[in-house]
């Protein structure tokens, strides 16, 4: 123990490159674990192959059980980023929560590292908070995830399962909760603004405040985590500075990238057609999917507040990139695609 | 009816939301050898009880009718061990993963005096039950040959997760990918093929670039098979080039030629034209067009009645199976059927794995 090296799952993903990125500037010793087969991006052979480097390649299954043992060998800290984000629900369970407790068991006979838990806001029971109300670390989870979407459901599993093996098996937990993470090469328009409905973008969530993460800084926070003190047993909301609305999003996506067509939702007309499109799928036996539900409704586009004091507090994080320079960013990458395309 | 669901992976969705929609049938207990497999089904269903243990579920529960939604390669055990408490079975496809597997399952079953159906549900979709009719009918007069195509996406939900896993049970099958797929175009060639034996032609190939250095690059995903029985003949293309995706079945007669697509759950019939000249080219287009606007306000008129679930084929088999189990109907998929089938696609995986080596 105590060499400091950081084993990390996700790591060619969006968030897991930033991840690395990070570890590399600080000059840390990790392991970047890839699926056997997974293509590895130039960006990461970069930061394993460059000048310096102090990082390692693992390809191994999550579902390879002596394949975690081994990876995790003389690993001091875990940053757990891998996850399904697509898919039914069965999948997403298989891909989140049947390998997370492959990896929590390795890391338990590892002699239990510490291990960062990348978990998401779609845990936490949002629909317990008044509107305009603070949605921070003292929400508790989600009371009813089956009735979400399959993504929050398999999050919130997985959350659920880490906290059990804290309790029960002494694993040294820290818990991220990012909102919505964004950065080039990411969708902009996310669920949380709206959704398209045949061509027609379905503006749901008009003057709510986004919780939002620049992926840089959401990574900053997790490779903080690592190694923060206090931090272990406790959770943190990864939100940035300077959050804009629903609202201020979309009337600039449709400046800067595509005119889209779009109709704003009322809260109430989606309630009513929460309830109805709720009442037909439970009728019909599922013939149209419940893409609405009251539940999800009062769970995603409230407006609501949200606070990142704890993590700026106890992790000693700051969102370096300002939210303005994240959101130009981001949108001059969303118009180079746009262009080449 | 009192069901049991073992395996709790995506298709066990399918079966529990189709058994709810069958009056009287209940989803008592689902079971998964992982236990957030089996959590996350009981919890988003409302499904009473579940188990980790097959043989618990069994003695505890006592279902008269278990579905089978495990990986091929445990069919035989689990619908055995079914069996063995007096269960009767649906098994997804494939049925089993050999021939000598299919004949000891059914033997079991026979034995036991219970059903085992195997899970061929586009043969029960709605517009190859209208093909079947038009056969039956004798619209098309008799059979000369019967095409079925069945499209893939290896970047589809389930393709994506095989390809992204070389451990993905699909790999373990003597024929892989296509393996796991021709039971739904041989079920549907099968019925018109008379003959207890077609004699196969197959040959398999792999497009697709090598990527991975395992046995990911390993399977066939192209797949051309002709059948051969009496004065009756069929072929089969599975493709994962070919877009759009999609699963249809084509009926040529001695009277005229239908094809049913399953994904479109359309009908065509061409029956050519008796106009003289250019006027027949006129009058077939006619026909087309008549026959495309009825299968429009057929598709709508079903939308607005809430009837065009996706697994509307599995909808109709389990619906048959269980009314064949109460004595009320007739066995949708015969025992002897599903091991035709199974026959059929082991001589198909064998000519394809024969060539190969010989390659």
């Amino acid at each position: 123990m105590g060499t400091g090296l950081t084993l990390v799952t996700g790591a060619t993903g969006f968030l897991g490159r930033r991840v690395i990125t990070r570890l590399r500037e600080l000059n840390q010793p990790f392991r970047a674990v890839m699926r056997p087969g997974a293509r590895l991006t130039s960006e990461l052979n970069e930061q394993l192959t460059g000048r310096d480097s102090r990082g390692e390649l693992a390809e191994c299954s999550l579902n390879d059980q002596a394949g975690l043992d081994r990876v995790l060998d003389g690993v001091d800290v875990v940053l757990h980023l891998a996850a399904s984000k697509s898919g039914s629900a069965p999948a997403q369970i298989a891909n989140t929560v049947v390998t997370s407790e492959n990896l929590f068991q390795s890391a338990v006979r590892a002699g239990t590292p510490r291990v960062v838990l990348v978990s998401s806001f779609g845990v936490i029971g949002a629909g317990q908070v008044p509107t305009g109300g603070l949605l921070d670390e003292s929400v508790p989870m989600e009371p009813h995830p089956e009735w979400r979407d399959p993504y929050s459901f398999a999050k919130h599993k997985q959350e659920s399962l880490a906290w059990r093996y804290s309790r029960d098996h002494g694993l040294r937990l820290v818990v991220l909760r990012p909102g919505s993470i964004f950065g080039p090469g990411q969708n902009i328009l996310t669920s949380r603004i709206g959704v398209n409905l045949f061509g027609l973008f379905l503006h749901l969530g008009r003057g709510a405040t986004l919780p939002l993460t620049y992926v840089q800084n959401c990574a900053d926070a997790i490779v903080q985590a690592g190694t923060a003190p206090d931090a272990e047993g406790e959770v943190f909301c990864i939100v940035d500075d300077d959050l804009p609305t629903s609202r201020q999003l979309l009337r600039r996506y449709r400046r800067e990238i595509a005119r889209i067509p779009f109709v704003p939702v009322p809260s109430v007309a989606l309630q009513q057609l929460a309830v109805l499109n709720a009442w037909y799928s439970r009728r019909t036996g599922n013939h149209l999917p419940p893409v609405f539900t009251p539940y999800k409704v009062s769970n995603m586009w409230r407006g609501l507040r949200f606070s990142n004091e704890k993590a700026k507090r106890v992790l000693k994080w700051t969102p370096r990139v300002p939210m303005a320079d994240a959101l130009r960013i981001t949108f001059e990458a969303e118009r180079h695609v746009g262009q080449a395309g | 009816m009192k069901v049991a669901v073992v395996g709790c992976g995506q298709i066990a969705d399918a079966h529990i939301q189709e058994v709810r929609r069958i009056p009287g049938a209940v989803v008592e207990a689902v079971c998964d050898s992982n236990p957030h497999m089996a959590e996350q089904a009981a919890e988003r269903f409302e499904v009473p009880q579940r188990y980790t243990d097959v043989d618990r579920m069994l003695t505890d529960v006592r279902p008269e009718v278990v579905h089978i939604t495990t990986p091929p390669e445990s069919h035989l055990a689990l619908g055995r061990l079914a069996i063995s408490h007096g269960a009767h079975a649906y098994i997804e496809k494939p049925f089993t993963a050999t021939v000598a597997e299919a004949e000891e399952l059914v033997a079991a079953a026979t034995r036991a005096g219970v059903l085992v159906c195997a899970g061929h549900s586009n043969a029960f979709d709605p517009a190859y039950l209208r093909l079947r009719a038009l056969c039956d009918e004798g619209v098309l007069g008799d059979v000369v040959h019967v095409d079925a195509a069945m499209g893939y996406s290896l970047t589809g939900p389930f393709g994506s997760a095989m390809m992204s896993d070389p451990a993905h049970w699909v790999h373990r099958l003597p024929g892989g990918l296509t393996h796991n797929n021709i039971p739904h175009p041989v079920s549907l060639l099968l019925p018109f093929l008379p003959g207890e034996r077609p004699r196969v032609v197959a040959r398999g190939q792999r497009l697709r670039p090598e990527r991975y250095g395992d046995v990911r690059d390993r399977f066939m995903d192209e797949l051309r098979v002709m059948l051969f029985s009496g004065s009756s003949s069929a072929s089969l293309v599975f493709s994962c080039r070919t877009r759009p995706i999609q699963l249809y079945a084509a009926v040529s007669g001695t009277r005229a030629q239908a094809i049913a697509s399953i994904d479109g759950r359309t009908v065509q019939i061409v029956r050519g034209a008796s106009m003289p000249g250019p006027f027949a080219k006129v009058q077939w287009t006619h026909q087309a067009y008549r026959q495309s606007r009825g299968e429009f306000y057929g598709s709508v008129k079903r939308l607005l009645r809430a009837d065009l679930h996706f697994f509307g084929g599995m909808h109709e088999l389990i619906r048959r199976l269980y009314l064949a189990i109460e004595g009320k109907g007739e066995m949708p998929v015969p025992m002897a059927e599903a091991l035709r089938t199974t026959r059929v696609i082991e001589d198909i995986v064998s000519q394809c794995r024969l060539a190969e080596e010989e390659a």
